[in-house]
């Protein structure tokens, strides 16, 4: 812990960094992090990153329906999960966190799960893909309605500012997001309540297909804390050094009873929103391939690899382990087969009401409600 | 003990729900202080603290959308939502997080909360100060919804409401807020969501009705009965999940009903009442299920008393199913 060191000032103009495009440490304090956080780090990145493409592979396969792939944003996702603590703080997160929720601890065979809607999936096959969320870790389970978690999230940091325990809530959504009213009105209440929340807004630039200067007039989120009373952060979010002290920093404020902050992290989004989106029609081939050549795993890993933290043996390790552990979770999860048709009608209660009973039963009659959903 | 009206009841059984379990906590605007605009929280801030009586911010997105947050936690929050017109800027934190917490997680989170909300007309208030928007709710699966009409009801619900593990929406009827009054049991019963209350047992002729319709509908019951003609009168209490075994075990007795409702007429839970009536006991009747209910036209305001299902619309129609 760093206790009550400020490392970085809100509001400020250019994006904060820790390393530069070439993985050299720029900031003006010292790494205070242990080797094996480091390598981590690293880990969690490559390991989404991995399983990202693999979800496009079973999307064409057909084993998956959807896809709205996190390759880009890795650098503030993961640097945000090693800022908190895992299983004590809780996560709000949206659509396109599944690498923040891997390196939260999800375990990867059940994010499997969820894409797939298998029987092992502990949500049950509720949600579409693309939807994290883990009662266990305290990981919210997503909602596709934009901005509709933060409000809760903010109910989520006052119960924590009521009971006193210390944990915070970091809720995280895309820029597009920002322009709800839900949101602001969620900003607003965590601003007037002091709430223990922080805000990490991953701004690719694209909401879909609608550039950030048509989401709005300001010049940038981080600028909008000022009307809620709460400091604003702009960060290089190819930077996972950069996006982990900068959340360590609004944690910590949170924690000790300061209030919450607004993180803006720029990221990019490497492929299309979804595999139903084509990008193409809104955003040139270049810009796309301009970011792609600052990717945050191949930045990162310059850093590793000046410190000599990394070498290709661990890179190649690290690729084999990965690979045998998505394996096993695709093999798993074909074999545990498809939430069946009966639970359908489970937890919309806590206890089934009789219309539910009645109605569970007119499938029954022309349906095998053990049989495999669809 | 005294006569309590609906709103005093609201207020006792609050206080007594919090004091019974400390993680029940009340948001809402002007809740604290104020004590609420009809005095529902009235001396609650004083006695609880501003911890457990929070003022929120004047909109209803943050106040449910908190709630939710804080019901995650394993907190009781009761919000308030001044008038029921005014919830659907937070309508969307009880559609799309609300009901579905529960479904969406497998059963990994829930949201045991409440939400209160002073419904219905007859208060010179115009169309956002008047509607009964229950349909919206029945409509959307995951979230319990109540609607009783006298206070010990009230009483027995709302303990239901709080200490059940499912988000509620708890109407309550302002027109009677200071209109009915009754003794208090000094007891802790609960009454169970879902299970409705025979107000007046009759032979020809089954009366059903809810919420603050039930006034009128009582009242057109005692009017029938000095013209001999008897009423069974069912106050459903609760429409979501609703009474059907009693419904359908009454209509099948009598074979003749009218169901009340002030909201719109068009997909309004009294057609989803008579539709079941159709659908489960067409050859015990005797003539067709016949709705009294407000009009399709959004909630006037110098027409409301003709728009409000009366006694007089209310015998009208119960005197075409007994000349059916």
């Amino acid at each position: 812990m760093i206790g009550n060191v400020r490392r970085f000032e809100p509001f400020g103009q250019a994006p904060i960094r820790v390393i530069d495009d070439d993985g050299r440490w720029v900031a003006p304090f010292a790494c205070d992090l242990d080797e094996a956080r480091l390598r981590a780090i690293y880990r969690d990145m490559l390991r989404a990153r991995r399983f990202d493409e693999r979800l496009s592979t079973l999307q064409r396969q057909g084993k998956v329906s959807f896809v709205a792939s996190a390759a880009g944003h890795e650098a503030t996702q993961v640097g945000a999960a090693h800022a908190l603590d895992a299983g004590r703080d809780w996560v709000f997160p949206y659509y396109r966190d599944l690498a923040l929720a891997l390196a939260l601890g999800w375990p990867l065979s059940e994010a499997l799960a969820q894409q797939m809607a298998s029987r092992i999936d502990p949500a049950r096959g509720r949600q579409m893909p693309a939807h994290p969320g883990s009662a266990a870790l305290r990981i919210f389970t997503t909602a596709s309605a934009i901005s509709s978690h933060v409000p809760p999230a903010v109910g989520s940091a006052m119960a924590q500012k009521l009971t006193g325990r210390g944990d915070v809530t970091l809720c995280s959504f895309g820029d597009g997001a920002t322009s709800e009213g839900d949101w602001h009105a969620a900003l607003n209440l965590a601003g007037a309540q002091g709430a223990p929340a922080v805000f990490l807004c991953q701004n690719n630039g694209y909401a879909i297909s609608v550039a950030f200067r048509h989401q709005s007039g300001s010049a940038d989120v981080a600028t909008k804390a000022h009307a809620y009373g709460m400091p604003g952060y702009r960060v290089d979010g190819m930077d996972p050094l950069a996006a982990y002290y900068v959340t360590r920093q609004a944690v910590e404020r949170a924690r000790e009873g300061l209030g919450p902050a607004l993180i803006e992290a720029l990221v990019y989004r490497y492929g299309p929103h979804s595999n139903a989106d084509d990008d193409g029609r809104y955003r040139p081939a270049d810009e796309v391939a301009a970011w792609r050549r600052r990717d945050p795993i191949a930045r990162y890993r310059r850093y590793l690899e000046g410190r000599g933290l990394w070498d290709d043996a661990a890179e190649a390790a690290l690729a084999a382990e990965v690979k045998a552990e998505i394996d096993d979770a695709v093999r798993a999860n074909e074999a545990a087969g498809r939430a069946p048709l009966g639970w359908m009608f489970d937890d919309v209660f806590a206890d089934l009401p009789p219309h539910l009973r009645r109605q569970r039963d007119e499938l029954a009659l022309t349906h095998d409600l053990e049989r495999d959903g669809h | 003990m005294a006569l309590q009206t609906i709103v005093q009841t609201v207020a006792r059984t609050l206080a007594e729900e919090m004091a019974r379990d400390p993680s029940v906590v009340l948001l809402g605007e002007d809740v604290g202080k104020r004590g609420g605009v009809f005095l529902a929280t009235e001396g609650l801030f004083d006695r609880f603290g501003p911890d457990r009586v929070i003022d929120t911010p004047l909109s209803e997105a943050a106040i449910i959308g908190a709630a939710i947050g804080m019901a995650v936690h394993g907190m009781r929050p009761v919000a308030e939502i001044q008038f029921a017109d005014y919830v659907f800027p937070g309508f969307d934190q009880l559609v799309s997080q609300a009901a579905k917490l529960r479904y969406r997680s497998g059963g990994g989170f829930s949201a045991p909360m409440v939400v209160r909300m002073p419904a219905g007309g007859g208060v010179a208030g115009g169309h956002h100060h008047s509607q009964n928007p229950e349909s919206h709710f029945v409509h959307t699966p995951g979230l319990h919804v109540v609607y009783p009409s006298t206070p010990s009801d009230t009483r027995g619900l709302l303990r239901s409401a709080i200490r059940g593990d499912d988000p509620v929406v708890f109407m309550e009827p302002k027109r009677l807020y200071r209109a009915v009054k009754e003794e208090l049991d000094d007891d802790d019963a609960t009454i169970p969501i879902g299970v409705a209350r025979l107000r007046r047992e009759g032979d020809d002729i089954v009366l059903i009705s809810y919420g603050a319709s039930m006034a009128e509908t009582l009242k057109a019951a005692a009017a029938l009965a000095a013209q001999g003609v008897s009423a069974d009168v069912i106050d459903l209490r609760s429409l979501l999940p609703w009474d059907q075994d009693l419904v359908l075990e009454r209509v099948a007795r009598v074979g003749r009903v009218v169901v009340i409702s002030e909201a719109p007429r068009t997909l309004s839970f009294a057609s989803e009442v008579a539709a079941t009536i159709a659908e489960e006991a067409l050859d015990l009747l005797e003539a067709p299920p016949v709705r009294v209910t407000g009009f399709d036209v959004p909630y006037p305001y110098a027409q409301d008393r003709a728009y409000l299902p009366g006694p007089d619309r209310i015998l009208h129609a119960v005197q075409r199913v007994l000349d059916y």
